[in-house]
């Protein structure tokens, strides 16, 4: 709503500028889907939720015994997911009017966590990848209950069938796919519903071992991570309904992007979508400089700016869900909150004043200084102010941007995620907790 | 001429009668406030207490007793847990209301603490003073985040709109000929390392009338300002428009304060100097029923956040709180 004060025709840009930074002791901060939170997680186990209103940390969800390994949020910010090195899975429950919040629930692996993540359109299905390079679908649903491993078809030509191990795991943005990056670069695509692979890509040219995806919201393009220090762009193919034969899409994919740093040749740590997809942020993996390159998708992928962080190396980034801003968490721990900052307008304190940036050479209006009727004035007055006011209709705005596909009961993938929703209902707030310290 | 409206099936007038005189403040008040849950009322005044009522019975429900000095405003957590009140001892209390216990003494203020109000999860307080500065607080630690020096002259109202992007003050700048002063003014997110909010707009109508009690409304789209040139106005603050002119009470003096009635149909209530609580039609602003009862300037009104329901508060002569009721609505 204020960007319209601000500047009305501006569209996100990227940040330029530090604006704060938390204390956080973390390894990693994400934005919840609101952009009024943050959650961090840190080397010891826990994970703490800061509200950035007030630049505090207002939850601490303690209950790993290891370093936490990944966050996420589910679509109202109600449930907080947290994977650990110590095997387990918890899904915590903001809703709680206490600290540490309730857990929702607790999901025992048989290996180190590596990353975890929440369905798009139901909390209750979790998606978790092992760091022995296994993944699996949790579904936490009464109907549905059932822990699943997607597994790579064996191929006749492999030799003893030796899969290659998965090192990411990530479902689209509509929930209907799970994306998983092997060990060897290849690209595997399973269907949520059923389980099976729909589709296993090729990267033209090969990439070796995949690092990381980021999608842009629409979920028309992807963006990999991968060992040969270059971030490459996709466009994501359509796929047909999964197969009962088990047969599935083999292709290569062509980037229609790559970017890399041509002169350092730094690897990236993570990469993140402005939330329009026009723009791209690499967090730089160089070990003495706090870098972040930003690149301009809508200008066909050009270099527009480097972020230069300080002395503290990056770790993490993350690209605020609505607003020019981002996240980047030091390899100190720090989350430093980037920003592209107003100029103070001098004229908003003097009303019907304005700005302007070159003298503008004044034009009297035909009826300006024209003396009229004082009734004739009044009458125009209460005939402009019938007009019809409406003051209690609330429009939702852009602060929680709801890319999800409305389901309209046609497509199967997206009904069969709606079955049994979870509680995550829209317009719930957190509760505050007074803080009993001091008096 | 785009086609008329289709007629309103609620144009009816209201039809308030006076359910309940409560009695027990000894000094001016200065705001009565219904909690968001809508079973409690808090009201305050020249004398150092706040006092809880049930707006059903009429009975006292308890005195939030600490302040060392007189009240100006009161404002209740949206979860209906907390109430803060603004006092001229030059702090704020939040008190937790089911126990009468201060939770937290916001401290900061070099003057009189004039009016305040949560923000939309009520994790913000904000709160303006007669220095003229303007306060941000973290409810949960009971610390000052931020002080805009937004005027030179008492802050006479402050209020966030709905997401808490946006704060809405205005004060009693008239000395140095700016008439209405509306400022809207952003926090944090774009500004948090500047040394003070960002000022986007500041609202003027061009003639002698001090602007004294201002608020966003329901969904944020509009401002609704009182003046002392006996107007209420509602602003479409974007264009920076007058969209409305309420006229007919008196209002020359006091703070007085209007607000949103949209439990039936939708209407402005206000009080005045002549003593009576008026009732506008929001569309049409027709006064469509004046409350006769109190016998001194009325200068708080509040309306109930689902029944049909007004509490009005009054100075120096009289000083009763009335609560009136509109139940033929519900016959209807």
């Amino acid at each position: 709503m204020n960007e319209f004060l601000i500047s009305p025709f501006s569209a996100i840009t990227h940040p330029t500028t530090v604006q704060t930074s938390l204390y956080a002791y973390g390894s990693f901060a994400k934005f919840d889907p609101s952009g009024r939170y943050i959650g961090v997680g840190r080397f010891d186990g826990v994970a703490s939720i800061w509200d950035l209103e007030t630049r505090a940390a207002i939850r601490f969800l303690d209950g790993h015994v290891k370093t936490v390994t990944s966050l996420d949020w589910s679509r109202n910010s109600r449930y907080v997911l947290t994977s650990s090195k110590d095997w387990n899975v918890i899904v915590w429950d903001l809703a709680a009017l206490w600290d540490p919040p309730q857990r929702y629930a607790t999901i025992r692996c048989d290996a180190p966590v590596s990353s975890a993540s929440f369905h798009p359109r139901n909390s209750q299905i979790v998606l978790a990848l092992l760091s022995t390079g296994e993944v699996y679908l949790i579904d936490l649903r009464k109907t549905y209950r059932s822990r699943v491993e997607l597994v790579e078809p064996d191929d006749g030509d492999e030799e003893g069938g030796r899969r290659s191990a998965m090192t990411v795991a990530r479902f689209d943005p509509s929930g209907k796919h799970v994306f998983i990056g092997t060990h060897s670069g290849s690209i595997l695509v399973f269907s949520t519903r059923t389980k099976a692979m729909v589709a296993r890509h090729r990267i033209a040219g090969g990439a070796g071992s995949l690092k990381g995806f980021d999608f842009a919201k629409s979920g028309r393009r992807l963006v990999t991570n991968s060992s040969d220090r270059t971030l490459r762009q996709f466009i994501v193919p359509q796929y047909p309904h999964p197969d009962p034969d088990g047969s599935f899409l083999e292709t290569e994919l062509e980037p229609t992007h790559r970017f890399s740093d041509p002169i350092n040749k730094t690897a990236w740590h993570t990469m993140s979508y402005s939330p329009d997809g026009e723009w791209l942020a690499g967090g730089a993996a160089d070990p003495a400089t706090h870098k972040i390159y930003i690149w301009d998708i809508s200008n066909d992928g050009q270099f527009a700016s480097t972020l230069d962080g300080g002395r503290e190396p990056l770790a993490y980034l993350h690209w605020h869900p609505s607003k020019s801003s981002i996240a980047s968490t030091t390899k100190q721990g720090n989350v430093l909150i980037w920003h592209s900052p107003n100029p103070e307008r001098w004229g908003a304190f003097a009303g019907g004043f304005e700005e302007v940036d070159e003298n503008v050479e004044y034009e009297e209006k035909e009826d300006e200084f024209d003396i009229e009727d004082e009734e004739e004035t009044l009458k125009r007055k209460m005939k402009a102010e019938e007009e019809e006011v409406d003051i209690d209709t609330v429009i939702e705005e852009t602060s929680r941007p709801q890319n999800l596909i409305v389901s309209n009961g046609d497509d199967e993938d997206l009904a069969w995620a709606d079955e049994d929703p979870d509680e995550d209902a829209a317009g719930w707030t957190m509760k505050i907790i007074m803080d009993d310290e001091e008096m | 001429m785009p086609a008329p409206p289709p007629p309103q099936p609620t144009r009816e007038g209201p039809h308030y009668r006076l359910q309940h005189t409560l009695t027990g403040h000894t000094k001016s008040i200065s705001a009565v406030k219904f909690s968001p849950d809508g079973t409690l009322l808090a009201s305050c005044g020249a004398e150092n207490i706040v006092k809880i009522w049930s707006p059903f019975t009429g009975e006292l429900v308890r005195n939030l007793t600490g302040h060392t000095d007189g009240l100006s405003d009161v404002a209740w957590s949206l979860d209906s847990v907390y109430l803060a009140s603004a006092s001229d001892d030059k702090s704020v209390r939040i008190w937790e209301v089911d126990t009468g216990v201060t939770q937290k003494t916001l401290k900061g203020h070099s003057k009189w603490v004039f009016c305040l109000n949560y923000n939309h999860n009520s994790s913000l307080l904000v709160s303006g003073g007669c220095d003229g500065d303007i306060r941000i607080w973290d409810t949960r630690k009971g610390k000052c985040l931020k002080t805009l020096h937004a005027h030179i002259d008492y802050v006479t109202a402050v209020h966030f709109n709905r997401d808490s992007s946006l704060i809405v003050s205005c004060s009693l700048d008239g000395q140095i000929s700016l008439p209405i002063q509306l400022r809207l003014t952003t926090i944090f997110r774009q500004i948090w390392n500047t040394a003070t909010g960002q000022c986007l707009k500041t609202i003027v109508e061009g003639h002698e009338a001090i602007c004294q009690h201002v608020q966003f409304s329901p969904n944020s789209k509009y401002i609704l300002s009182t003046a002392h040139d006996s107007a209420i106005r509602l602003w479409d603050y974007q264009t920076t428009r007058c969209l409305k002119t309420y006229v007919g009470h008196t209002n020359k003096k006091y703070c007085i304060c209007a607000c949103f009635s949209v439990t039936g149909g939708k209407w402005i209530v206000a009080g005045s100097e002549d003593h009576k609580v008026w009732i506008w039609d929001l569309q049409s602003r027709e006064v469509v029923q004046t409350l006769e009862g109190h016998t001194d300037v009325v200068v708080a009104v509040a309306t109930h956040p689902s029944q049909n329901m007004i509490a009005s508060g009054s100075i120096d002569s009289d000083l009763n709180i009335r609560i009136w009721v509109d139940d033929q609505a519900e016959r209807r």
